[in-house]
């Protein structure tokens, strides 16, 4: 029993050691730079480009300030929601997203000087009778979490008497409208004009709201010297005329022509076999992402749940208490709010980053070992006591008992459950795209924002899937057979 | 040392409000066989699981080799390298072959090489008339077979003290005996043993002396002919009238 607590703790050691230790000696080694989150598409201010690079305006901006002032940026594109809970918890130091600055925001941000200026818009399908707020009556409107067009549209939803249904990202909201879920949505007029001009197959039908600049942001109170630097850089970058290049760049006739080009001729070619070439690169290494979360994570979440799982058998009632109330709580936590928990909320209370790979991790570990707990506990207790009655009477110890009697029956009993976890531990990766892990799940919502292809890229992605599961169960039945041998 | 191999005083044994054992006295001398009989819940069992502590006693003292082992001081695990048990259900390693079995806690434990394990395997496995079994595994075996096996494990550890609990009960009537033999074998090389039966006919023939329990207590003891022939206890008397095909 001793070693068992020797045993925990140096595994729990290594295995603190091995996700922690590593990325921050990378934060350290690199000198003054600033992570900055952004959306994961908001034409023209921030999309991938075809080569999955991420470009925009605010690409662009951000890119050039940074260079004038001398530093250097990392940049996370998470989405917009994910965005501003990261600002929050200061796991990123700012935020540029076509953020719009409100007096609601202002009270959790600290926002930069505007560097553009838009206004909310409503948009419906091309070919749409609705034309005004009038016609809203009684239907369903699309809106994107946490922006100013959702704020907007929640402002007036009471008064002209529809519903919303919310997203969380561009996507979705205009897929919404086109399949006629939703009648209309709401959005900065930047973003839908570029969008109605590129080909988006829907038409802007109010003006502009006079509110909507958009604003850097950082956590309130926080990252001063970052905000001045902006501020400075931007005037600058105004001054010499890169501000209006790059503002043409993006918006301008020929860059929207394009646009529109590109995706028209591109059209033709969105094939399956296509699409896979065009994006070879972004499957790649979101599968590897998805199979380095996967193995990792099985491998952690085993080790930790073979030790709840034993702890939940030794004879104290100490240990036994504490097996049970970690089965209970990591089990009945939602993956998904597990993860969001501590990649957000722990660094907001705790003032340190946690890099999302790790947090995936840690939160593959804790969820899908309480599992594992559960059913290791199962199958111990599923031998008949009398085998190890035996070997005590023989005057081996519990320890030597449980390992060489018990635990080789035990584990016969586990396999079809670990198989089983094996794969669930596959699927449940795609979840930590919540947190923006660039993994298979997140690459496929990326390179939709970019070619609108969501049957077809989802189709792809899925296929993956079942292809990695696939060998993954392979695998499983050739081990399960090795053992049972 | 104690002149007695077992030494039990004042032992009880409470499952909460359930007493199963109230105050037992019960001592075993070297090369003794003694025999435990009695109704079905008088405690025999739970008695005889506490003279290696499979059953944790509330109260009272177990000397056994001149070793208090209530105590929790007492390293019970080497305790118990000493005191060799079988059990009604045979418990085999279900993993093991029967030469594993065999094998495992004198190898575990240091008390002996691989080689020496091996011999001395063949060679208990040959007394109980199982050699051609030492790779078999336990599912292929019978039930007395397993028993055999069960009891030449135990004996692995060379102990001074053989613990039987109702060794023969679960087993098909034409098994009985071969198990029966080869503890009468052992009796006769002077092992000391406590067995809990309710083969009257082994106990009359091998035992030194019987124990008859009920209600937790010992009713009566005595050498067999005096216990089975001549009962003073009216508990005895009701018991063995219901046994009476001795």
């Amino acid at each position: 029993m001793k070693k068992f607590i020797v045993w925990f703790s140096l595994v729990f050691g290594f295995a603190f050691i091995a996700t922690v230790g590593q990325p921050t000696q990378q934060v350290e080694a690199s000198e003054k730079t600033y992570t900055i989150a952004t959306d994961v598409t908001f034409p023209p201010f921030v999309y991938a480009n075809s080569n999955n690079k991420y470009v925009g305006i605010d690409m662009e901006l951000i890119k050039a300030v940074a260079k004038k002032e001398g530093f250097k940026v990392e940049i996370k594109p998470i989405g917009f929601n994910a965005a501003i809970q990261a600002v929050q918890s200061g796991q990123v130091d700012g935020m540029i997203a076509g953020m719009s600055i409100t007096t609601e925001r202002k009270k959790t941000f600290d926002f930069s000087n505007p560097y553009y200026s838009s206004g909310i818009v409503m948009a419906v399908k091309k070919g749409s009778k609705v034309t005004s707020l009038k016609q809203l009556k009684g239907k369903t409107v699309a809106i994107k979490t946490g922006t100013s067009g959702a704020d907007y549209a929640n402002s007036i939803k009471k008064k002209y008497g529809f519903k919303t249904v919310t997203f969380d990202d561009s996507d979705s909201v205009y897929d919404d409208v086109k399949t006629g879920n939703a009648v209309a949505c709401f959005d900065d007029s930047a973003v839908l004009q570029y969008g109605v001009k590129t080909g988006l197959g829907l038409k802007i039908v109010t003006k502009p709201t006079d509110t909507g600049n958009y604003g850097f942001a950082v956590r309130k109170g926080h990252n001063q010297v970052l905000l001045n630097k902006f501020n400075k850089g931007l005037k600058a970058l105004k001054k010499d005329g890169t501000y209006a290049k790059i503002i043409e760049k993006y918006t301008g006739k020929k860059a929207v022509s394009a646009q529109k080009k590109s995706s028209e001729n591109s059209s033709d070619s969105y094939t399956m076999l296509a699409l896979l070439k065009q994006n070879k690169s972004a499957f790649i290494s979101g599968i590897e992402e998805t199979l380095w979360l996967t193995i990792v994570g099985i491998l952690f979440a085993t080790i930790f749940g073979i030790l709840i799982g034993l702890l939940g058998v030794v004879p104290s009632k100490i240990a036994q208490g504490l097996s049970t109330t970690i089965i209970y709580i990591f089990r009945g936590l939602p993956l998904i709010v597990l993860a969001l928990f501590i990649y957000n909320g722990i660094p907001s209370l705790t003032g340190t980053k946690v890099p999302a790979f790790v947090a995936g991790i840690i939160t593959l570990t804790l969820n899908e070992g309480a599992y594992i707990g559960a059913f290791v506990k199962g199958g111990i207790e599923a031998v008949d006591s009398g085998q190890m009655e035996a070997a005590r009477s023989l005057g081996l110890p519990f320890s030597k008992s449980m390992r060489k009697v018990v635990l080789p029956q035990g584990i016969k009993i586990m396999i079809p459950s670990f198989v089983n976890q094996f794969i669930i531990t596959l699927k449940d990766t795609s979840i930590l795209s919540v947190i923006g892990i660039l993994e298979l799940t997140q690459t496929g919502k990326i390179i939709i924002a970019r070619n609108l292809q969501g049957f077809r890229i989802w189709a792809i992605v899925a296929v993956i899937y079942l292809l990695m599961i696939t060998v993954l169960t392979l695998l499983s039945k050739w081990i399960e057979r090795r053992i049972k041998n | 040392m104690s002149e007695y191999k077992v030494n039990v005083t004042n032992l009880k044994k409470n499952y909460g409000a359930n007493h199963v054992l109230k105050g037992i006295d019960f001592k075993v001398a070297n090369n003794e066989v003694v025999v435990l009989i009695g109704p079905s819940g008088s405690g025999k069992s739970t008695l005889l699981r506490c003279l290696n502590k499979l059953e944790e006693p509330t109260s009272g003292s177990i000397v056994i080799d001149g070793q208090d082992i209530s105590l929790s001081s007492t390293n019970i695990d080497k305790a118990r390298e000493n005191i060799g048990m079988v059990f009604q259900h045979f418990n085999l390693f279900n993993n093991m072959t029967v030469g594993e079995n065999i094998m495992l806690a004198p190898i575990e434990l240091g008390k002996s090489s691989k080689d020496e394990a091996k011999k001395q395997a063949k060679d208990l496995l040959e007394t109980v008339g199982l050699s051609e079994k030492f790779d078999a595994m336990p599912s292929s075996l019978s039930g007395g077979q397993k028993q055999r096996v069960a009891i030449a494990r135990a004996l692995a550890m060379n102990p001074d003290v053989m613990l039987f609990d109702e060794p023969t009960s679960a087993l098909d009537p034409e098994m009985v005996g071969d198990v029966l033999e080869v503890m009468k074998d052992l009796a006769k090389k002077g092992m000391t043993m406590v067995v809990v039966t309710h083969e009257m006919g082994f106990a009359k023939e091998v035992a030194d002396r019987v124990v008859f329990m009920a209600d937790g207590r010992v009713m009566e003891e005595g050498k067999p002919d005096q216990v089975f022939d001549h009962p003073q206890n009216e508990r005895t008397k009701a018991f063995l009238d219901k046994v009476i095909n001795v």
